[in-house]
This record gives structure tokens, C-alpha cells and sequence, in this order.
């Protein structure tokens, strides 16, 4: 029976380019009165057919996170967020020649031939001034206005 | 004649892009991004050199789309002044819907420039950031696009890219269709003779149906993912063409610049 293995990945030091996406939704798009904050993390979907996932786990988090810079978490079967802000999923819907790379790389180059398939997603992390109902349509609106390009990605609100 | 050669943080084109501005005869000078949007008015054309505008944090192109400056561009291409974006400048444009959709449209994003794909004999042999020297066919008729005002149709440029996102995609229906009936596809990659391999290594990077280049419906504003300006002289050309050892001669990338220049003298 397949597993799935989500590793969250957030850089410890300070997040450049959602500095600039919090910056462009606040002074250019006029979020500024619902928006407090931006966040970003990485997510790793990788589906295993055999093996302990927990130990798994630790082995892909070796390979695909710099500890020296980023943090991560890792769930099994699940894919859950904190409460306090929207968590935004955006992900290519056309191929991801990065995710299909790291599955080659995985199974190919670093021996886990458990490995199924992989898939790789920006997890933005939404932090606002208003309450539910009104963060989750205020994050829909930022989803289609300046996260995605339709004819290349696809979004999901993750609560 | 005066061009704004647009600069946005993360620009890195824009000094020898100025040059061919200036070379055919047009003067110029680099507009800085914050600079107060209601001066553009002043000039007469507009390029968006290439490079990696807000280090193409989110999606390239994105960011700079969203810039006020942005906006003072699509009145200035509604009143018919020419805008050529190369390559980042092609991204800017495509984000910002003055490519290829109608410029007093609703600023819809139609199509994106995705992550290269090379695709040979139905494999996947490459993929990401790519630069050579490409050939390029011109497919529409002459003076239907600023940018390539005075170049014949069918003619051919050996031109360098070097980008990781131009593999044109799209999910409007009939857009392709209609970028070909009406004559909006301006450059296809093609090999040395001109025919139209859609694979690596003649489509360097996967877009849809060879695609380069695209007008908007009015011909005024072009992007293209090549880098005219890295042509521009013939000492510029790579070892193995001929056109090399003459270097006082102009390079193939010049025409797209004497394009804009005579776009505008006719439109005067």
C-alpha cells in the first residue's frame, strides 16, 4: 500500500520573495487594509510503496533541505496547517519538469526505488487582518490576481 | 524620436539595448521604473530590455507588471506608440495582458511563458534556464508589427536566447488560432533554412507551435524572447558565421531596431 510523505520546507533566514509578494499586494494591489502578513513554504508530496515513511522521511528531508537555511515538517497521509492564517497551495498544472527531476534523482541517482512519484508546491501562507469567511474570499482574490497564471498553474485554499 | 528604454530592479539589458536604440538613428534614455509614470508621454516608442526584473521572484515578469508605470504603458500603446519587450520584457508584457490581447481590452492574462521543456523525439532530453544562437523565421508579412516593420516575410535572423521561461502556453481556446490567422506570430524558431522543426534542438524551449514572437491585434507592441540587441553587430555573431570577420557590418538583430525607427517615422 502507497503512502504519502508531505515534507513542509520554510527558510529560517529571511524570505525574499515573500517579502516582495507581501510588498506588491499591500502598496500596488490594495490589500493593504485585510493583509498582515506573507509566508511562504515549500511542499514535497512524495508516494512510497514500501518502506517505514517515518524513517523515509527523515532520508528525503537529507536530500532535499538545507538545514543550514530552512526547517521542515513531515506528515504522513496528511497535510495539515495552523490556525491564524489561510494557506494557499499553488502548483503547475501543466508538467513539473523540477518535481519529475527529483523523483528521477530520488530513485536514479540516490537508490529510494520505493519512491512512486513526486510532486512539488508553494504553499503561500496568508496572515490577515479580517476574519474567516472574509480572509478566505480576500485570499482567492490574491490567488487569481497576482499568485497564479492560469494558463500555467493552479491554486487551492487549504483550510 | 525618443525611446524609453524601461529599467525595473533586476533589468540587465538595458545599457546595450540602449545602443541600438541610439545606433540607427533614435535617441534615447533609460526611464527608471519609479520614475513619475506621466513622463513616458513624452517619448515616442518604448523598449523593455531583458534581464531578471525583482530577480523573477514569483513568476518572471510578474512583479514589474504590477507597477504603476505599467499601466502609463498600456495608454501610451493605446494611442499606437510602438513598445518592443524583449525576452524579460516579453514576460513583463504577457503578465501585465498588453500581449497579445487587444491594448483597450480588459487586461486579461491569455497565455503564460512557462519553464523550458525540450522535447526531442517525444522524450524529454532538457529542461530550465538555456542560452544559444537560434534561427529565427519572420512569419508576418511586412509593416504588419512595429518591430519588424521592414523585414520581409520569410526572411531569416540568427539571433542568441538565453532564458529558463519562454515555452508559450495557453488554455484560451482558438488563441493560437487566431495569433495565426491574424498574422500576430511575428518569429518562429526554425532551422538554418527556415523550416519549422517543432523540437529541441530547433524549438529551444517547447513553445507552442515553435512560437518566438507575437504582435498584439494592432501590430504596435511586439515581445520576443531572442535578444535582437545581442546581434546588433556583426562583431557580436559567434565564431562559426562568416559575417563575424566583417565587423564593421550590421548584425541581424539590427533590423528589429531600424523597424521601430521607421514604424515611427511612417506613423508620424
Amino acid at each position: 500500500m502507497s503512502q504519502k510523505i508531505n515534507l513542509r520546507v520554510w527558510l529560517k533566514i529571511p524570505d525574499a520573495e515573500a517579502a516582495t509578494v507581501k510588498n506588491t499586494l499591500i502598496r500596488r494591489l490594495g490589500f493593504g487594509k485585510v493583509l498582515a502578513d506573507v509566508k511562504k513554504e515549500r511542499l514535497f508530496s512524495i508516494e512510497v510503496d514500501s518502506g517505514d515513511p517515518q524513517e523515509m522521511a527523515r532520508a528525503f528531508a537529507k536530500e532535499l533541505v538545507n538545514e543550514n537555511k530552512e526547517s521542515h515538517i513531515a506528515l504522513i497521509d496528511e497535510l495539515l496547517f495552523e490556525e491564524g492564517y489561510v494557506p494557499v497551495k499553488v502548483a503547475l498544472h501543466i508538467e513539473d519538469g523540477e518535481a519529475i527531476s527529483i523523483r528521477e534523482r530520488l530513485r536514479s541517482r540516490l537508490g529510494f526505488e520505493n519512491v512512486v512519484d513526486v510532486k512539488k508546491a508553494t504553499i503561500w501562507k496568508l496572515y490577515f487582518k479580517t476574519l474567516k469567511p472574509e480572509a478566505e474570499a480576500a485570499a482567492r482574490e490574491i490567488a487569481e490576481k497576482l499568485l497564479i497564471n492560469p494558463h500555467k498553474d493552479t491554486y487551492e485554499i487549504m483550510t | 524620436m525618443k525611446i524609453a528604454v524601461m529599467q525595473f530592479p533586476g533589468t540587465n539589458c538595458e545599457f546595450e539595448t540602449l545602443v541600438a536604440v541610439k545606433t540607427v538613428g533614435m535617441d534615447g534614455e533609460l526611464f527608471r521604473w519609479n520614475r513619475s509614470a506621466g513622463e513616458l508621454s513624452g517619448f515616442d516608442g518604448f523598449v523593455i530590455p531583458g534581464g531578471f526584473s525583482y530577480q523573477d521572484r514569483l513568476r518572471a515578469g510578474v512583479i514589474a507588471s504590477k507597477e504603476p508605470v505599467m499601466n502609463a504603458l498600456k495608454e501610451e500603446a493605446i494611442k499606437g506608440k510602438p513598445i518592443i519587450g524583449i525576452c524579460n520584457g516579453f514576460q513583463i508584457l504577457v503578465e501585465s495582458g498588453l500581449l497579445p490581447g487587444s491594448v483597450n481590452g480588459s487586461g486579461k492574462v491569455d497565455m503564460a511563458l512557462a519553464q523550458n521543456v525540450m522535447v526531442s523525439q517525444g522524450k524529454i532530453v532538457r529542461r530550465g534556464y538555456y542560452c544559444d544562437w537560434v534561427n529565427l523565421r519572420h512569419d508576418a508579412p511586412s509593416k504588419r508589427c512595429s518591430a519588424s516593420f521592414i523585414i520581409e516575410r520569410g526572411a531569416l535572423l540568427k539571433v542568441p536566447i538565453a532564458h529558463g521561461e519562454g515555452n508559450l502556453v495557453t488554455t484560451t481556446p482558438g488563441l493560437i488560432e487566431k495569433l495565426n490567422e491574424e498574422s500576430q506570430v511575428v518569429f518562429r524558431y526554425c532551422d538554418k533554412n527556415g523550416r519549422i522543426i517543432n523540437e529541441f534542438p530547433f524549438n529551444v524551449n517547447g513553445s507552442t507551435e515553435s512560437i518566438a514572437a507575437i504582435c498584439n491585434e494592432q501590430g504596435n507592441v511586439l515581445g520576443m524572447m531572442p535578444h535582437p540587441e545581442r546581434a546588433f553587430f556583426a562583431w557580436q555573431l559567434p565564431a562559426f558565421d562568416p559575417r563575424k570577420q566583417r565587423p564593421d557590418e550590421p548584425g541581424p538583430g539590427r533590423r528589429v531596431f531600424q523597424s521601430m525607427k521607421r514604424y515611427i517615422e511612417v506613423n508620424a
